[in-house]
């Protein structure tokens, strides 16, 4: 099974606090939203396969545990990833504001440079918006990121939002093609292929 | 948008360092509120890591503290101490800060593979390639560490990779210490008789009876080498390089470390030892991780203004900026421990030294992760040398980073001088075979596990060391698991956190809850024995 998947990806989701950064995860892995959830407890990364063009791919989406509130994200949270996904809240323009921040952020720990970023701009189900869409597709523009207008409550723009991203990742094959410098030993779970390779190892060990 | 942070807690933990962080994990882990501060801006204290441009910013003690007004029935503690912090030797450049002649390509590939010609501009272009760590770790691949990484289900945020060879100084040259089975059979410096002793004497140390080791309760491990009969060469290997001892190690502790030593062997490469990647200073972001994932709240670059207790000493809460956060414990890093509270009279030093340098202390085809254990010479105590490439993610491609340290007795430069001057050119622009110093950092960092950190005068109150002399995390996790043992007594130490796969989030009529102890059975049971997954990458 493992076999046919083309690379496992990275891909954060980052943003202000009550964006909606969880539930657009949470409605992509396991097609779920709660109205009620205040903050993250518990959730760590999910993984979702994903058919992009005929290519199987993983992806390990990592949520930020709650960590961006204090601004205290660790810089090893945004290591190696190859994707980032930017969200903010329509119905509040200060989160909107918050976004150059982030790519701020973003610019100093990433530790690929030609990392794909992905402006999300959630909750528009709701009424009350702030932030039109010119204004979101103007900030994209001026970034070179991509955009897409979204819900996790009504699935609007979620799924397409997790392809159109890992689609540019795919394109870019330096940014993912170059992981397998392989002889890394990782002790941690099923969620690093296992390369065995020949030499002082790679290995997994659970 | 701001925020205020919540004002109620379990436990507030002050500092970021390893203790704090495993403790501040494991509190969360069993549902504790947690809040977790630091007053650097950065996540490891004394254990991080930085880039070649910010270990050159890195402060050096605690800055001054503010005068506190005690209110009625509380007392309020100054935080910190000037006395368990860095003190910065020297720090300097060793090649010329530009070369106007050349063109400065930007980018690194570039960089890489031009005709090496480093420039100071050069390497501060890419200093974030670099990650150099204050205190620098390697772990036993069947140790505490990597077996608490694995049962806790840490080891999902780190990757490592295998030390690929360790060296010792013997004779005035570097001796590749053959240590697995096959080095030993396949060395050629080793003779076919001492192979036979060797493997002989392993084989006893690890298996040897109560019988072996009669009669050397007072002795030394020296003198159950010479007793063995094993040549000076092998004797040299054991004791100093297999074991890490001094000549005066008592026997029994001999034994125990090259038990240490050749129960990880085999596990993960060549050597027993693991380090890292991207720097020891990942390990405790990922706990922090863990911490946060469980709930804990994160806040560094926090102006700490001091410990609230009352009249009979017993921790109320702490003052942040103009807040007051309340707690029933307090964990805090020795830095962070009021000056009154301070017996220093007894602290240790370790002398530090960080190198860049342009090629490896023994070059090879390949590049090494190589631990060199300079043994005692004279009245010199023993050095380790860890000498990181590239391929560890610490340093960029065609360098290495360096690091020397040892028991202090006079200061940095003196105790580490002359191992230094054995493995690196002595003067800048002179070409030999070794490899020369780009840029040098030197240091002291307070060796305070054997300082007595119990905090008798403050109640619910309990202190962190910071780094040791360990080559493993081993000690540090021993004081995490006692204090949180000492606060939650019968709460369990850091379990399995479940896989993002086992997490169930229920549907939209439920409640949020976070499902993990019925999907806990369901993991298959392979997961469970990671020795016999191990079987299959042994030594391949």
């Amino acid at each position: 099974m493992e076999d046919d998947i083309l690379t496992t990806l990275k891909i954060l989701i980052i943003g202000e606090s009550g964006v909606g950064k969880s539930s657009l995860l949470l409605r992509f892995t396991d097609d779920n939203f709660d109205p009620e959830q205040t903050l993250t407890i518990g959730v760590d990364f999910k993984t979702k396969r994903l058919n992009i063009d005929g290519n199987n791919v993983k992806l390990a989406i990592w949520d930020t545990a709650g960590q961006e509130r204090f601004r205290t994200l660790t810089p090893s949270y945004y290591r190696d990833a190859q994707g980032a996904i930017l969200v903010y809240d329509v119905c509040n323009y200060a989160t909107f504001s918050k976004l150059e921040t982030w790519l701020n952020e973003l610019e100093t720990y990433s530790t690929k440079r030609n990392i794909v970023k992905m402006v999300v701009a959630n909750k528009i189900d709701m009424e009350n918006r702030e932030v039109s869409r010119d204004e979101g597709l103007h900030f994209a523009k001026k970034y070179k990121t991509l955009f897409i207008e979204a819900s996790a409550k009504t699935r609007d723009g979620v799924q397409s939002a997790f392809e159109e991203l890992v689609q540019q990742i795919i394109q870019t094959p330096d940014l993912w093609d170059s992981y397998s410098l392989g002889n890394n030993v990782s002790l941690g779970n099923k969620d690093h292929p296992a390369h065995t390779s020949q030499c002082s190892g790679y290995c997994n060990l659970v | 948008m701001e925020y205020d942070l919540p004002s109620d807690f379990d436990i507030i933990v002050v500092g970021t360092g390893m203790v704090e962080s495993i403790v501040s994990a494991a509190a969360s882990r069993i549902g504790k509120r947690v809040l977790h501060i630091d007053s650097n801006s950065y996540y490891g204290g004394l254990w991080a890591s930085f880039n070649l441009d910010s270990i050159s910013k890195i402060p050096e003690g605690n800055r001054s503290q503010p005068v506190v007004e005690n209110k009625e029935n509380e007392i309020v503690y100054p935080v910190g101490n000037d006395v368990f912090d860095l003190r910065i030797h020297s720090q300097k450049w060793h090649i010329p800060e530009s070369n106007p002649e050349k063109d400065v390509d930007e980018s690194d590939s570039a960089v890489a593979q031009e005709e090496h010609e480093w420039t100071q501009e050069k390497l501060l272009k890419i200093s974030r390639k670099f990650n150099i760590d204050l205190a620098p770790k390697l772990h036993f691949a069947k140790g505490d560490f990597v077996e608490l990484l694995i049962s806790s289900n840490i080891a999902r945020y780190s990757e490592f990779r295998s030390v690929s060879r360790i060296l010792t100084w013997l004779n005035g040259s570097l001796e590749i210490v053959p240590c697995s089975r096959s080095d030993v059979f396949s060395s050629n410096r080793v003779s076919v008789i001492e192979k036979r002793m060797l493997m002989k004497l392993l084989t006893s140390c690890v298996d040897g009876d109560e019988n072996e080791f009669k009669g050397y309760e007072g002795k030394t491990f020296q003198s159950y080498l010479k007793d063995r009969k094993l040549t000076e060469n092998l004797i040299h290997y054991v004791l100093y390089a297999i074991a890490m001892c001094t000549d005066d190690t008592l026997c029994l502790e001999g034994v125990e470390k090259t038990k240490r030593f050749l129960g990880s062997l085999g596990r993960f490469g060549k050597t027993p030892f693991l380090y890292s990647m991207y720097g020891s200073g990942e390990i405790t972001q990922a706990f922090c991780r863990l911490s946060a994932v469980f709930g804990g709240i994160y806040a560094l670059n926090q102006s700490l203004n001091g410990f609230i207790y009352d009249n009979d000493n017993t921790f109320k809460g702490i003052i942040c900026g103009k807040q007051r956060i309340n707690a029933t414990h307090l964990v805090m890093s020795l830095e962070k421990l009021p000056k009154e509270i301070v017996d220093f009279s007894t602290t240790e030093y370790i002398s530090r030294a960080i190198f860049i340098t342009d090629k490896s202390i023994l070059e090879d085809e390949r590049e090494h992760l190589t631990l060199l254990l300079f043994p005692p010479v004279d009245r010199k105590a023993a050095c380790v040398v860890l000498e990181l490439g590239s391929l560890t993610g610490t340093c960029p491609k065609g360098l290495h980073i360096v690091h020397v340290f040892t028991k202090q007795t006079v200061n940095p430069e003196d105790d580490l001088k002359h191992c230094v001057e054995k493995l690196f050119c002595k003067r800048e622009g002179e070409s030999n075979s070794s490899p020369s110093i780009l840029w040098s950092f030197y240091f002291s960092a307070p060796n305070t596990f054997s300082q007595k950190l119990e905090c008798e005068k403050l109640l619910n109150t309990y202190v962190c060391p910071g780094p040791d002399l360990d080559l493993d995390y081993d000690p540090a996790i021993e004081r995490a698991k006692e204090i949180f043992e000492r606060i939650y007594s019968n709460a369990e130490f850091l379990p399995r956190a479940p896989d993002p796969e086992e997490i169930i989030i229920e549907g939209e009529d439920n409640n949020n809850i976070i499902n993990e102890t019925e999907e806990r059975a369901e993991v298959p049971a392979d997961q469970g024995d990671v020795s016999s997954e191990l079987a299959h990458e042994d030594d391949t």
